[in-house]
C-alpha cells in the first residue's frame, strides 16, 4: 500500500508537475474549465421549442404533431411535454388527446418521490434539468384545472369535480427555504377559478349545499368575484365561456451565475388587465359583472407560495462560489509554497465548486402555453345555435368569433375561447376533427345594438 | 447490484392510486361474490338468464380523476370473469356509450355484444368508488371503498351488493 501511495505521488509530480505550477496557470486552468462545462440544448429540446413556437403562432395541429413523439418519451421532460401537448390539443378542441396528455402529466404529478436519489445527485453535480420536471405549483394547479374543464365540457361532472378539488392542494410557506426544506406552514390555496368551477360542478351534481360553501369561500376572499359566483350558482345559466388571453411570464435565469429564477414580465410590466366584451348574435351582452380576471399568472409567478422550493432558493451557487474562492486560495498558497498536496486539494475544491456553480444555473423549463389569465362569462341564452364573439375593445387585434355554438335546453355548455393575435375566426361549431377550424377572417364584427 | 442510472418518469414515482393488482383482486372477488350469491342464483333458477347492462364506475373519489378507460375497465372485468365462470346465468348488454365505443373497434376483433337498442336490460351492474385522503408533508394515504351493485331496473331494488376496500400509502420525496 505504501509503495502504491508513493507511486501515485510520483505520478502526480510527473504528470501534472504540481510542484512547479504557477498561480497564473491555476487561474487560467479554472477559467478554461468554466468555459468547457456548459450545456447546449438537446435535439428533443429544439423539437419541443418548435412545437411551442407553432402553438404560439396559432398552428395548434402542427404543434400537436411536433409534440406527440416527445410526450411519449418518459424522460425528465415527460410531464412538461404532455402539458404542452395538452394545451395544443385543447386549443384545437381535440379533447380526447388533451385529456390523455393531461392525465399522463397528472399521474406523475400526483405520485410521490418521482425524483430518485440518482436524479437528485445528477441535478446537484451536473444540471438542474436532470430532474423530472414537475413545474411550479401554479403550473400543477392549472394542469388539474384544465383536466377539470375538459371533463366539465363533456358533462362528466364527477370527474370535473375531482380534478377541480385536486387543483386546490395546499401550498407551502417555507420559513427558511435555503436552510430547511422540512419546515413549512401549509396554507390554503387561493386558486379562485378552480373553486368557482368546483362550486358549479356541485350545482350540476345536485349538491347546492356543497356548491354554496365553495362560492362563499370565493366571495369571502375576493368580493369582486361575487357576480361570477352568483351566476354560476344559478341553474338557468346554460352557457359558460372560458376566455383566456395573453401569455404567462417567461421564466429566466437571473442573478449570480444565473442561479436565481425571475419571471418576466411582472404584473406592473405586463400592464393593466384588459376587459372582455361578449357579443351574441351581433348584440353586446352586459358582461361587465364578469370582467374580473380570475387568475393572473404574472401575479402568481411572483408569489412565493406559488413557487417551488428550487425556484425560491439559491444555495448551490453560494456554496459553489465559496468552494471556488477557498479552493483557488488554497491552490495558490500550495503552489507558492511548492506544496503539491495542498495545491491538489485546492484544485479539487475549486473543481467541485465550479461544478456546483455551473450546475446551479436555474432550471428555466416552463409550460410556455399558459395564458396570462382567464375570465368566466356565464350566460343564459335561448336554446339553439348562436354566433358568439369575444373581443377586448382596449386591445387591438384581440378578438375571436364562433359560429353556431350549441345551447342546450337542458344542462349547460362550456366553451373554450383561447384568444391569440391572428386567430380571429369565425370558427365553425362543432370543429371538424383533424382540421383546423380557422376560416378566412371576414373583417370587423357587426354590432347591432349598444350595451346598456 | 443496483443501477446508477436514474429511473425514468414512469418508473420512479410512488403512486397511491388504485393499480393493476387492485383491479385484478377486486374484480375476481366481486365476480366470485356475484356468481355465487344465493339471491342471484335463485333469480336465475326462477326466470332464466339475467339481462344485465354494465355501467362504468361512478367516480366519487376525493381529488382523483377516473378517466373513461379505467372507469369502464373495472366493471368490464367483472363481466368478463362472470362470462368465463357463470356463462349461463347472465346475458350482458353494454351500455350505449360502451357499445358504440366497442363497435368502433370491431375490426380489432372485439365483439360488442347485442345492440342496446335491440334488447331491454332488466338489471344494471354498477360500481361506485369513494375515498378518504389524508396528506401531510411526508405521506399521502388514501382509503378506497369500491362498492359494486346489481340492481333491478324496473323497481330499483338492490339484488346484490359487495365491496372492496384498500388503503394505499405513498411516501413523498424532497422534491414533491
Amino acid at each position: 500500500m505504501e509503495r502504491f501511495l508513493r507511486c501515485e505521488e510520483d505520478r502526480d509530480e510527473r504528470v501534472f508537475g504540481l510542484r512547479s505550477i504557477r498561480p497564473v496557470w491555476l487561474c487560467a486552468f479554472i477559467a478554461l474549465a468554466m468555459c468547457v462545462v456548459g450545456c447546449n440544448p438537446t435535439k428533443e429540446e429544439i423539437t419541443a421549442r418548435r412545437g411551442v413556437h407553432q402553438y404560439l403562432t396559432g398552428n395548434f395541429y402542427g404543434s400537436m404533431h411536433t409534440l406527440e413523439p416527445l410526450a411519449n418519451e418518459p424522460d425528465e421532460n415527460y410531464v412538461l411535454n404532455n402539458l404542452r401537448l395538452g394545451s395544443a390539443a385543447m386549443a384545437a378542441y381535440e379533447l380526447d388527446e388533451a385529456e390523455a396528455a393531461f392525465v399522463r402529466a397528472y399521474e406523475v404529478l400526483n405520485a410521490g418521490s418521482v425524483n430518485d436519489q440518482n436524479r437528485r445527485t445528477a441535478a446537484v453535480f451536473i444540471n438542474e434539468k436532470m430532474k423530472i420536471w414537475r413545474g411550479e405549483p401554479y403550473e400543477r394547479a392549472l394542469c388539474n384545472f384544465y383536466l377539470g374543464m375538459i371533463y366539465y365540457h363533456r358533462a362528466d361532472y364527477n370527474n370535473a369535480r375531482a380534478a377541480f378539488e385536486n387543483a386546490l392542494f395546499k401550498l407551502r410557506d417555507y420559513a427558511d427555504p435555503d436552510r430547511d426544506e422540512d419546515h413549512f406552514r401549509e396554507v390554503e390555496n387561493n386558486f379562485a377559478i378552480a373553486l368557482l368551477m368546483l362550486g358549479r360542478s356541485w350545482i350540476m351534481l345536485n349538491r347546492p349545499d356543497l356548491a354554496d360553501a365553495c362560492f362563499r369561500q370565493v366571495v369571502d376572499a375576493y368580493p369582486d368575484f361575487g357576480p361570477v359566483a352568483q351566476a354560476l350558482s344559478d341553474r338557468s345559466v346554460n352557457t359558460i365561456l372560458f376566455v383566456e388571453f395573453g401569455f404567462a411570464p417567461r421564466k429566466t435565469a437571473d442573478g449570480m451565475d444565473g442561479a436565481k429564477v425571475s419571471f418576466v414580465p411582472n404584473p406592473h410590466q405586463a400592464g393593466l388587465v384588459p376587459r372582455p366584451q361578449v357579443i351574441v348574435d351581433g348584440q353586446r351582452v352586459n358582461s361587465r359583472p364578469f370582467d374580473s380576471i380570475l387568475f393572473d399568472t404574472t401575479v402568481m409567478a411572483q408569489d412565493r407560495l406559488w413557487q417551488s422550493i428550487d425556484t425560491i432558493r439559491v444555495t448551490k451557487s453560494v456554496i459553489g462560489t465559496g468552494l471556488v474562492v477557498a479552493g483557488l486560495g488554497t491552490a495558490i498558497y500550495g503552489a507558492t509554497e511548492e506544496d503539491a498536496g495542498t495545491a491538489a486539494v485546492g484544485l479539487a475544491l475549486a473543481g467541485v465548486g465550479m461544478l456546483l456553480k455551473e450546475s446551479s444555473e436555474a432550471d428555466t423549463r416552463q409550460w410556455e402555453m399558459l395564458p396570462r389569465g382567464a375570465f368566466l362569462v356565464p350566460l343564459t341564452l335561448s336554446p339553439g345555435k348562436h354566433n358568439i364573439a369575444v373581443t377586448f375593445p382596449d386591445v387591438p387585434q384581440l378578438d375571436q368569433e364562433w359560429d353556431g355554438l350549441d345551447v342546450s335546453a337542458s344542462g349547460d355548455r362550456l366553451y373554450f375561447v383561447r384568444l391569440m393575435p391572428g386567430r380571429f375566426g369565425p370558427f365553425a361549431w362543432p370543429p371538424i376533427r383533424g382540421a383546423d377550424p380557422m376560416r378566412t377572417y371576414n373583417g370587423p364584427m357587426l354590432i347591432e345594438d349598444d350595451e346598456d | 447490484m443496483t443501477s446508477c442510472a436514474p429511473k425514468n418518469a414512469l418508473e420512479s414515482g410512488q403512486s397511491s392510486a388504485l393499480d393493476q393488482i387492485d383491479l385484478i383482486s377486486m374484480t375476481d372477488q366481486m365476480a366470485m361474490s356475484l356468481g355465487n350469491d344465493p339471491g342471484v342464483i335463485k333469480l336465475f333458477q326462477q326466470h332464466g338468464p339475467l339481462l344485465v347492462v354494465v355501467q362504468p364506475v361512478e367516480n366519487r373519489l376525493t381529488a382523483e380523476v377516473l378517466p373513461r378507460g379505467p372507469s369502464q375497465l373495472f366493471t368490464a372485468r367483472v363481466r368478463t370473469q362472470l362470462e368465463r365462470n357463470h356463462s349461463s346465468m347472465f346475458i350482458w348488454i353494454n351500455n350505449r356509450d360502451t357499445f358504440y365505443s366497442l363497435r368502433d373497434q370491431e375490426l380489432e376483433g372485439i365483439e360488442p355484444g347485442p345492440s342496446p337498442d335491440a334488447i331491454n336490460p332488466e338489471y344494471a351492474l354498477t360500481a361506485t368508488f369513494s375515498s378518504i385522503t389524508q396528506e401531510d408533508s411526508k405521506h399521502r394515504s388514501i382509503y378506497y371503498l369500491c362498492t359494486f351493485d346489481l340492481s333491478s331496473l324496473s323497481d330499483r331494488t338492490r339484488i346484490w351488493s359487495d365491496s372492496y376496500d384498500v388503503k394505499k400509502i405513498a411516501m413523498k420525496g424532497f422534491l414533491d
